[in-house]
Formats: C-alpha cells, structure tokens, sequence
C-alpha cells in the first residue's frame, strides 16, 4: 500500500530543485569528486536521481491526481525578467524523459568511463549539461530559456572536447558552439524585439513570459516591422535558433563531427540534453508561432527537407556513430515538420512531435550507448568495414542495437511507429486539407522518401557491424560490455519497444499533452486562462481542423510507409547480408552522386574552405592592415607632422617626461591667465 | 572628513610609505595594508550608501570646500551609484593586484607606490564633483601608468608609453577647452566664477548659458572626444593594443579594467546631462562609435598573433556596448526599456572591469610561465596548467557572452533596452556575436587545447599568488551574473541610479530627447 502522506505531497513546490540539485551535483564534483567514491560520478548520478524524484512526483501530481497546471516565479533582473518554473504537460513530458534518460545515461559512464583520468570533470560537466536542459524546460519566460539554451550549448563544447589533446575534438566542440552561435545571435535579437514590442503594449511585470506573450497575442500581431508582422520576424530569427541546435539544415554541420566526444556524450547530446531544445522551444513558444502569418510554413518545409537531406547523407558514411548522428537530424527533421503542420492540426501537433521526440530519445540513446559498447570492446574501431560478426561475441549490445534500429525504422509495434507514422499521415493531411496545391505535398512527400533510406542506411549499419565475417583483427575477439553499462541498454531496450504498447499506441500521451496551452495555468497571484487556439490561429490566417471531425485519409497513404520501410529493410538485406548486389562499384570516384554524398553536398567545403578561410581571413587580413596602416598611420602621420613642425614638439620624442610635464603646466597656465584676463574685462 | 578623502589619503600615503621601503616584503606589505584599507572602506562606503544618500543633490558621502575661491575652485567630491561601484571596482582590482605581484624584483619599493598612487588617482577621477579636480586627476592617472609601462613594460616600451601619454593627453587638452569655455560661459552668466560639476552642468542642461548652439556644440563636443579616446572608441583606439602589449601585467589589468572606465564613467556624469541642449545628432554619433568599437573589434582579434593584443581588442568592443547603451537609452522611447538599456550599460562598465582582469591576468600567467605570448607558440597548456585552463576558460566564455556570467546581463540589458530606439545599430550589433564568439574559441583552442607544444619545456602550475585573485575576479562575475537583482550589490545600485537619469527630468528631458524630423542620421 501507498502511504497516504505521498498523496498529499506537492512535488511542483520543489520544481527548483530539479534544476539545482545537478547544479550543486557539477560544484561537488568538481571540487570534491576526484576523492569519492570510483574517483567521480557519484555525486552527478546521484543528483540527476533526485531531479528524477521529482519530476515524476510533479507528473503523478498532474496525471493521476490531476492537479492544476502551474507555474511560479521569482524576480531576476531588470524589470520584468524572472527565473520562473513551468509545470504542464508539455514540460513534463520533456522533464521525464530527460532525467530518465540522462540518469541511466550515466549509470553507463559508471562502466565506460572507468578508465578516464578526468572522470571527476567528466561527470561535473554532464551534471551541468543535464541541470541546465531541466532549467531549459522549466523556464517559464524566453529569457531563462535562452540563458540555459546556452549553458547547454557551453556544455556541449567542453564535453565535445572532452578530450582536448586531439586536435580534432578541440576544433569538433569549437565547430559546434560557432555553428549554434550563429543561430543564437538570431534568436537573441529575436527576444529583443519581443521584449520590445511587449513594452510597447505597456507590460511591465513579466515581460517576456511565455503565458503573458500568449494572453497578448492579438495585440502584438498587430505590430509590423520592415513591412512584415512584427511576429513572423521574430519567429523566423527563433527558428534560426532552432536550426542551430536543433541541427537543421543549413546548421546541421556540426554534429557528424561531433562525435569526437565520448560516446555517452553523444547520446546525451543526440537524446536528451541538447539538439531536443530546438524542437522544444518550438514546442513552447507554439501560440506565438501559430499567430504569425506564414511561420509555421516555413517550420514545416525547413523540417521535411532536413528530414530527407540528412537521411541520403546517412547512406555513405562508414563511421557507425556518424551514420546515428545523421539519422538524429533527419529525426529532428520529422518533429520540426510535424510542429510546422500545427498551422492545420493546432495542439495535437505538439503532441505528435513530443511523443517522437521522447522516442527518439529512448531509442537513440540507446542506438549511441549500443555503439558505444562496440566501440569499448574493439579498441575504439568506428568504421562499420572494419566490423562484422560482432553478434557473436557481444550479444547483448547486438540484441541491443537491433531494438534500437526496429524503433529508428519504425518497425510495427515498436516506438517508432506508432510516432513517426502518425507524423507523416499527419502531413498528408496538412496537404490535403491546407495547401491543395501540389507545393504542400512536398514536406509529406520528402518525410515519406526519408522512411525509405532509413530503414536503408540504418540496417546498412547493423548488418555491417553485426553480420558476417570479421573484417579486421579487432572484430574477432570483441569484449562484451559491463553490467553498469549492461543495466542501461536493457532498460532502454524495453522502453525503445514497448513504449508506444505502454502509451497505449500514443493516444494516452497525445490527450494529456493536448491540454497544454488551452487548460488554464495557475499562478502564485491568480491564474492564466487556457487559450483559444483557434481564435490565435485566425491570428495567423491559419484556420485549424474542427476537433473530432473526421478526416480521411486513404488506405494507402497510411500503409505506404508500412511498404517503404519494408522495401528500405529489403534493399538492406539484399545488398549487406545476402551480398545479392555488389555496391562496391557504385562507389568511385567518378560516380558524381556518390562524390556529393561523401563530400555532404560540399557544405563544409562552403562553410569552412571558402568562408571561414578564404572571406572572413581576407577581411581580417585587410581589417589588420587597416588597423595598422590607415587608422594608426594617422595618427602616426600627425605625430611626425608635429615633430617635424617644430623644436619644442621635437623633444617630446626623446620620452624625458620632464619636458612634457613643463608644456602641460605652461599650457595649463597659459589658458588661466587667458581666462583670467577675460574675466577681469567683463 | 569623510570616508572619501580618508580613501585618497590613506592610499597616497600608502604610496609615499612604499617608496620609502627597500625590499620587496616591506613594500609588499604596504601597498597590501593600505590598498586592503581602502577596499575595506569602500565596502564600508557600500553598506553605509543608503544612509548617506542626499536625495536633494543626489550624492552620498558628499564634501565641500573652497580651495582656490578666487578662481572659483573647490574640493568637492561624492559618490552616487556609478560613482561608487567604480570606487568599489578600482579598489578590488587594484587590492587584488598587489596580491597578484607577491614576487615583485624590479623596484619594489617604486612599483607598489605607483600601484598605490595609480589607485588613489582612478578613484580620485570616479569620485570628483569639481571640474578642476577632475581635470587634475584624469593627468594624474597617466603619470603611474606612463612609468608602469616606461619601467616595467616590454621590448617597445618607449614608444608606447609615449604614444599613450601623448594620444590621450591631446584628448585631455581638447576636454580642457570644453571645460574652460563651460566654466568662462557660466561665470559671465551667472556672476560667479566656478568648476563645481553639478552647478554647471545645471547650468548647461537648464538653457542658462546665453551662448549659441555652435558653442553648445563645441562644449559638447570637446568634452565627447576626451572620453571617446579614453575608452576608447574606434577610430580613436590605436593607443591601447600598444600600450597593453608592452605594458606589465599589473598595468595591462588596471589599464583594461579601471582606466578605460573613465571614458565611459564620464559619459554618464559629464555628457548624459549635456545631451538635451546639444545638438541631436552627437547622440546617434556616441552610438556610431559603439557600434564601430562592437563590430571592428572581432575582425581585429581575428588577425592578432598576440594572446594580449588579441584580448586588448575585445576590450574595445565591450566598451563599444556602453556607448550604444548610453546613446540609446538617452533618446526618446518607452521608459522601462530605456531604463534597461542605461542599467545595462553602467553594469557593463563593472561587468567588463572584472572579466577583463581575468584575461589579461591569464595572459600574464601563460608569459611569466611559457616566456611567450604568441598563440601560434602555444598549444595544449591544459596538461601543464590545468588549474590556470579552467580560470582562462571561464574568463573567455564570460567575456564572449556567455549567461550566468555578468557579462550577460549587461550586453542582454544594453541590446533588449536599445532596439526600442536603435533598432538596425542592434541588429548590425548582435551579427558581431558569432564572430566575437569565434576569436575566444579559436584563441582557447589553439592555446589551451591540442597537444603539448613540447618546446615550451616544462612548465610549472599557476602559483598561488596568481590564482587566488583571479579565482576571487571569476566568482565575482559568476556571482554578479547569477544573482537576482535584490541581492545583486552593483546592480540594484546602478538600476535606481538609472531611473533617476532616465525618469526624474533632473537629469535628461521626461521621455527622452526627441529628434526632429531631418534632426539626425537618416537612420
């Protein structure tokens, strides 16, 4: 029996504390934790368990005893900027997932960073990356959300280039914060016209709060800048943000390299603490996108081409963590996409987006840790042709990995099924009923061919490295992970499988998190009443689906997927465990398509080789010439005219202070007694 | 005698004590007793703040008195709060300095008494209310910091302490002008011969002056370009990456973190009053030249070979911010964010105070241990200095921007407050970011991480003497950043400082200067 006190406890009163506790789990680590017990990683574990308490005694609260949404707030800085802390459905779902996921995330470094000399720093640095994701969530204003947003991406850096010593880890995590950087100047400027345009309405407490930017929507999408709605301005540089960190293309560049960090760092990374903000702010700030004309459009065809772009890049890359990392952008893509089809489905397309996005994190944590186990137990082999018939020798990461790859193609009854073709019979609908045109066809269209190549590229990687013979001396004899290790890939297997069985096939999760946002939210002085989200939508121009009217959608446009990701797994099989056709000479140089899938569509080039090498050092080449030879040769220029002007000018040259201080004093003299003189002649 | 002068005297005698010494342990001791002190009073000065406030001229801890009557000078000196958190500045970082040069062996005895007098002077300038004093004290500052660099400077200290001397002395003599022609308009107006900041600049703000706008404007701008050099703004700021590369590691963080505060300290004691009389358009100019200093600075540091050069150049474009936070918050717009912008702007002038001694401390750390400067030379110090790598990794996200730092808050309140106003200076200000970004990161790569760059030798681990000071300057920001404002010490301070410039008409016109149409840039 439960004890009846547990009923009565209020966990959302402790809602700070899911921030603090990693927060004071990174300084005891980092000072102390090099002492205690394994040399580090107890204090880190242990705080992300305590954050992991409460954030599911706040959803008992909420889901089962069905108290109100909340939120509460203590003054910050400036007028109006509060630290404030968010309970409902939207940022329950994201707190869950994320301590659940982060907590048996390091239960697996236990194992896998065992051997670390800076184990201490380590865990240090994941507790902050992981406190800093619930601060992100929790927020209840734009402010706080930026601030975390980049705590997280600071995070990201140092553990990207965790191993400093290699070069190519360093520039890995420098690559990842300027990309982020680029997107982050974006939305700041962003939150500056918002607050801005907040003030301008007259609001002064808790100005850029998303519950009041809501409550003041009609107003605000009255306002117009550089003849746009001031709104979808706003929205565009929020959704630069996003593509950031949420590796959109053409943002996404830092994340292949990204892998240089250790693997539990890629899976904290792909699952839970960082490229999921991106998605997530979209989510939270979804009224606002909602009422602004065309917003939600440009949401909606950025996500579905990433979604397919990502995924043709995934089908050439050898390195096993990098073809995972590529899956996670075409993944971000889906939720992206399916956030932008909110312009017809309203709330319940957060709600799909959340629950793959919660998925996703279950399986591709899991698909990172499995390859991380690979990697542990090979002496750190990443290229998948240097793999093979690792089944035998590492079972539970190969059964392991197998979940995780069912769930990522969305294999019938696994977790991704039940989210991911819900979002893409979600985008036929989004055409069918808003754009008959064919353009609006385009974001199902891409989302459909992605589910193809991913069950492609993804068994591509498993039958590779699982499958056949050893291809090299260090496939032979691979060494099956530990049980600290062990614990958390049989864990987030079951949850990888059986997750969309528990939610009872989503609908369960859908309904409660479609109350966010039109269910009123409580607050320490009053409350904030639920939204009309149609009324916002009109806002907008957008006119939402009728709730419960019935829409079709014919028999094949849902089973389509079914097929595809049947035909991917076929090709995958044929080609890279019954050997039927011989890829290899499809791989060449001279094939042109081969050439721009290795080269990623020559982006890097472009970024890298041509405008951070070639503009911006020329235009800091010249700007240090101008520098040295225009503005200071100015100024070197007048000197020399004054020197050359004059004796006594001269002797300042020789640096005897003496002299100089003698003309001060004349010169001051010299001006009193002018100044005298005039006065006595008034 | 009130705590002010006692701070001035207990740290000028401070200094001739420590000339008086003969080993490095004596003057130590002095320059640590007597610059403690003058921290101690300061915090004293902080606490007793509220109780001293003079709500009717808008001072604490003021004092008068004649000293030259004839001529109409006096002593006349207080603090308000942007006089006092730069009191407090100065005597943290230049306390902590003497900490940081336990080992001093060059002319201790010279070294400590210039540290000392080079404190007193600083304060000396934040805490005038008299224009003559101010005058003399903004000399005297270049005279400890023209033999900091002349002595104990680097290979081309001649040159650059005589370009620092003579740049920014000829912007002196130009602010001498403005305020002579201020003090000889007054006098003929009003009967009564005197330097007494607020009276003139009353006189000024209130229209009293019977002179025509080309004299307003020459006032104006006189006094403009003395400060501008002083931040400096680009294009006034060659003097500055010279004077810090061959500059002692103690000059460079007094110079960086006290002495360019001048500049904009007296952008909101001098000019801000000025600018409702004079013409218009001097505003969005002091808002060209942040914007400049914010977006040159990137692309410079980009180019520098020299670990200090580089962080010299990022000085110059966080002074950039406080100029465009001024310039914004002073025209006419919505009140609260108007108020966030000037708040913004005097936090950054304590913000970047502190997060600068960091970087230039970490730099002298890496060159006393390494004996080089040059980043290309560097590489992967984090084996040797882990302790000095976690500082200076700090230090460069707090001072790229990063939140929860007090960097933050400060560059947040300056660009949220001034889009009201200012809206293409911000958005051309907040495209700077990702390039500031990129020369901290590429600056930390190449030196902190990578592999060992075996020539350097064996180096030893930062001594104690260096860490505590900057340990004790990162907390300081950390926490600054961090705290909500009510318990925030500087920034509660600076905000009711802020409304009152901003709302009370006492300072700038109710609801801002309002441009005539064609009154200012096309923009």
């Amino acid at each position: 029996m439960m004890d009846p006190n547990l009923t009565t406890i209020d966990f959302g009163l402790y809602a700070h504390w899911i921030v603090l506790l990693p927060m004071i789990g990174f300084l005891l680590e980092l000072l102390i934790g090099k002492y205690t017990w394994r040399k580090g990683g107890m204090f880190a574990t242990l705080s992300i368990f305590g954050s992991m308490i409460i954030s599911y005694g706040c959803l008992y609260n909420i889901y089962v005893q069905g108290m109100p949404f909340y939120e509460y707030s203590w003054p910050w800085f400036y007028d109006g900027i509060v630290a404030g802390f968010t309970i409902d459905p939207l940022s329950l779902a994201m707190l869950c997932m994320v301590s659940f996921v982060s907590f048996f995330i390091h239960i697996y470094a236990i194992g896998y960073m065992a051997h670390d000399c800076a184990k201490s720093v380590y865990f240090a640095e994941t507790a902050l990356f992981t406190g800093s994701m619930f601060g992100l969530v929790l927020a209840n204003n734009l402010l706080q959300l930026f601030i975390f947003w980049e705590m997280v991406g600071v995070c990201s850096y140092l553990l990207i280039g965790f191993w400093w010593h290699k070069p190519e880890a360093a520039a890995a995590g420098k690559k990842a914060w300027m990309s982020c950087s680029v997107g982050d100047c974006l939305f700041l400027l962003g939150i500056a016209i918002m607050y801005t345009i907040m003030v301008k309405q007259g609001i002064t407490s808790e100005i850029i709060s998303f519950n009041n930017i809501f409550q003041n929507l009609e107003h605000l999408s009255h306002e117009t800048l550089f003849g746009m709605s001031a709104l979808t301005l706003i929205c565009i540089l929020f959704m630069c943000g996003v593509l950031g960190k949420s590796a959109g293309f053409p943002l996404h560049v830092w994340i292949p390299d990204a892998m240089e960090g250790p693997t539990t760092v890629s899976a904290l990374i792909h699952a839970a603490t960082m490229v999921t903000a991106g998605v997530y702010l979209i989510a939270r700030a979804f009224p606002i996108f909602l009422a602004a004309p065309n917003a939600l459009m440009i949401v909606a065809f950025m996500g579905a081409f990433t979604a397919l772009y990502a995924s043709t890049l995934g089908l050439v890359v050898n390195d096993l963590k990098r073809i995972f990392a590529y899956s996670t952008i075409s993944q971000l893509g889906y939720m992206i996409a399916i956030l932008g089809c909110g312009a017809v489905l309203g709330v319940a397309a957060v709600a799909y987006a959340l629950l793959h996005l919660v998925a996703h994190a279950f399986f591709k944590a899991l698909l990172f840790l499995s390859s991380g186990s690979v990697l542990h137990g090979t002496s750190n082999t990443r290229d998948i042709k240097e793999m093979g018939g690792l089944l035998k020798g590492m079972p539970w990461t190969g059964y392991a990995m197998l979940a995780g790859a069912l769930a990522l193609i969305a294999f019938p009854f696994t977790a991704g099924y039940y989210s991911k073709d819900r979002i893409i019979e979600e985008a036929y609908l989004y055409a069918a009923v808003h754009h008959p045109g064919t353009l609006g066809y385009l974001p199902w269209v891409f989302l459909v061919l992605g589910v193809i190549l991913t069950a492609t590229y993804t068994f591509r990687a498993w039958y590779l490295a699982m499958t056949g013979d050893p291809k090299s001396h260090l496939a032979v004899h691979p060494h099956e992970c530990d049980w600290w290790m062990r614990t958390t890939l049989i864990v987030l297997s079951f949850f990888a499988i059986f997750l969309g069985i528990i939610t009872g096939g989503g609908t369960k999760f859908w309904n409660f998190l479609e109350k966010t946002f039109v269910t009123e939210t409580q607050t320490a002085t009053g409350a904030y009443p639920g939204l009309d989200i149609h009324e916002i939508a009109h806002f907008g121009g957008n006119t939402l689906l009728e709730h419960g009217v019935h829409h079709h959608i014919p028999a094949a446009v849902i089973y389509l997927p079914l097929f595809l990701m049947i035909a991917g797994l076929g090709i995958a099989t044929a080609v890279y465990y019954k050997n039927r056709v011989d890829v290899s000479k499809y791989i060449k140089k001279d094939n042109p398509l081969y050439q721009i899938l290795w080269n990623k569509y020559y982006l890097d080039y472009l970024f890298k080789d041509i405008i951070a090498e070639k503009i911006i050092m020329t235009v800091f080449t010249f700007w240090d010439v101008l520098d040295r030879y225009v503005i200071d040769g100015v100024v070197n220029l007048l000197s020399w005219i004054t020197i050359q002007s004059g004796q006594v000018s001269r002797k300042l040259q020789t640096g005897v202070v003496q002299n100089y201080a003698t003309a001060v004093i004349f010169g001051v003299s010299l001006l009193m007694i002018l100044v005298m003189m005039i006065k006595g002649g008034m | 005698m009130g705590p002010i002068t006692l701070i001035l005297l207990v740290l000028l005698i401070g200094a001739i004590l420590s000339l008086l010494t003969n080993t490095t342990a004596q003057a130590r001791g002095v320059a640590l007793v007597s610059s403690f002190s003058a921290l101690a009073l300061s915090i004293w000065m902080y606490l007793a703040y509220d109780a001293n406030f003079d709500t009717v001229t808008h001072y604490a801890f003021e004092e008068s008195g004649t000293w030259m009557p004839s001529i109409g000078i006096g002593y006349h000196v207080g603090v308000d709060g942007i006089g006092l958190p730069m009191v407090l500045l100065a005597t943290i970082v230049c306390a902590l300095c003497a900490v940081f040069s336990w080992t001093e062996g060059k002319r201790p005895n010279q070294f400590f008494a210039l540290l000392l007098l080079m404190d007193m002077t600083l304060i000396g300038v934040f805490v005038s209310l008299d224009f003559f004093m101010f005058y003399v004290f903004w000399e005297l500052t270049l005279l400890p910091m023209f033999f900091l660099i002349g002595i104990w400077g680097g290979p081309r200290k001649d040159y650059s302490a005589i370009k620092f001397l003579i740049y920014t002395h000829i912007a002196s003599v130009l602010m001498m002008l403005g305020i002579f022609a201020l003090y000889y308009f007054n006098g003929t107006a009003s009967g009564t011969y005197t330097f007494d900041i607020p009276i003139l600049l009353e006189a000024y703000r209130t229209g009293a002056l019977p002179i025509s706008q080309f004299w307003l404007d020459f006032i104006f701008v006189t006094i403009m370009f003395g400060f501008m050099v002083k931040m400096p703004s680009v294009p006034f700021h060659t003097w500055l990456p010279d004077a810090h590369v061959e500059a002692p590691t103690i000059g460079s963080i007094i110079l960086a973190g006290v002495l360019l505060k001048m500049g904009g300290y007296g952008l909101f004691r001098v000019l801000l009053p000025m600018m409702g009389v004079a013409s218009t358009w001097f505003i969005y100019l002091i808002a060209l030249f942040g914007l400049m200093s914010i977006i040159y600075s990137p692309f410079a540091a980009l180019a520098q070979k020299d670990l200090k050069k580089l962080v010299a150049f990022s000085s110059i474009g966080h002074m950039g911010f406080i100029s465009l936070g001024v310039a914004a918050s002073a025209l006419a717009g919505m009140d609260p964010a108007r108020i966030v912008a000037h708040t913004g702007a005097m936090f950054q002038m304590f913000s970047h105070g502190i997060i600068t001694c960091v970087l230039f401390g970490a730099c002298g750390v890496i060159e006393h241990h390494t004996h080089t400067r040059i980043i290309d030379d560097l590489g992967g110090l984090t084996k040797k200095m882990p302790k000095l790598a976690i500082l200076m990794i700090a230090a460069f996200f707090a001072s790229l921007g990063l939140p929860l730092c007090s960097g933050f808050v400060a560059e947040f309140g300056i660009l949220s407050g001034s889009y009201g106003t200012l809206p293409i200076f911000v958005m051309l200000a907040a495209i700077s970011i990702p390039f500031t970004a990129g020369y901290h990161l590429w600056a930390v790569q190449r030196t902190m991480f990578g592999p060992y760059n075996e020539y350097l030798g064996d180096i030893k681990e930062i001594k104690w003497f260096e860490f505590l000071p900057l340990a004790i300057w990162v907390i300081i920001f950390v926490i600054l950043g961090i705290l909500p404002e009510a318990w925030n010490p500087i920034l509660s301070m600076m905000h009711t400082t802020a409304d009152y410039f901003i709302t009370s008409g006492n300072v700038l016109p109710i609801g801002g200067i309002h441009v005539a149409a064609g009154g200012a840039f096309p923009w």
